[in-house]
């Protein structure tokens, strides 16, 4: 695998991760369900699985960038697991609407467990960091990416707050703390 | 709030990283990493309605 394949892979998994992102919202608005915390850090995880690619396209891939990545798919995973282990038991409904069959945080362990497999595929190819230390040039495609992924993290700073305000989201939110005053 | 300082600093973290602050970004990351923990410790013991 070339530098420049790892780069185009890399932009292809942050265009991966803004979807997922923009998924949850949709979803989040379309049936108006609010997500908990648990909800809550598993997106986080998927904003912080983002920071290896970017990394990776500002100063080229190196394994230390993949590291981050795997820190991130693996708290990630943990994070919905334990959601997963708390609506275990017979007859629990679940958090949530099913999409496909699948929980949101089902599909975010297979998502996270799916990330560890890609990320430890793609570091089976030594090739890509062959040339450490230069700067890989990037087009509109790997820009658009990066910039897409900052601004649906920013846009979830500005949900978390609509939804909490000032102080710790509740364990089962009901209804948006900015909505709360009308 | 505790999820929004989160996305907050990991936002930070990809700016940092995109504007060329590599050894930043990497001690954002960590630190993010180390409050994400914590805040999931904190709520991994929420109390939940149960619906059975």
């Amino acid at each position: 695998m070339t530098p420049r394949l790892a780069v185009t892979l890399n932009a292809l998994g942050l265009y991966g991760i803004a979807l997922v992102l923009v998924a949850a919202f949709v979803f989040q608005v379309a049936l108006q369900e609010l997500p908990c915390p648990l909800c809550l850090l598993q997106r986080v995880a998927f904003a912080a699985l983002a920071v290896g690619p970017i990394l990776n396209l500002r100063f080229g891939p190196r394994p230390s960038h993949y590291a981050l990545s795997l820190l991130a798919a693996v708290l990630g995973a943990v994070f919905a697991m334990r959601q997963v282990l708390l609506h275990i038991a017979p007859g629990d409904p679940g958090y949530g609407s099913a999409v496909l069959g699948y929980h949101y945080y089902t599909w975010a362990f297979i998502c996270f467990a799916a990330a560890i497999v890609l990320i430890a595929a793609i570091l089976l190819f030594d090739r890509q960091f062959s040339a450490p230390g230069d700067a890989p040039r990037l087009g509109l495609f790997e820009k658009a990416a990066v910039w897409l992924v900052i601004g649906v993290t920013a846009a979830n700073v500005l949900a978390v707050f609509a939804e909490c305000g000032p102080s710790v989201c509740p364990d089962n939110p009901v209804s948006y703390w900015i909505l709360q005053g009308s | 709030m505790d999820q929004m300082i989160l996305f907050l600093l990991f936002a930070a973290t990809m700016l940092a990283a995109w504007l060329g602050r590599r050894a930043l970004a990497f001690g954002l990351f960590g630190l993010s990493l180390v409050l994400s923990v914590a805040d999931y410790l904190h709520h991994a013991t929420d109390r939940l309605p149960l619906s059975f």
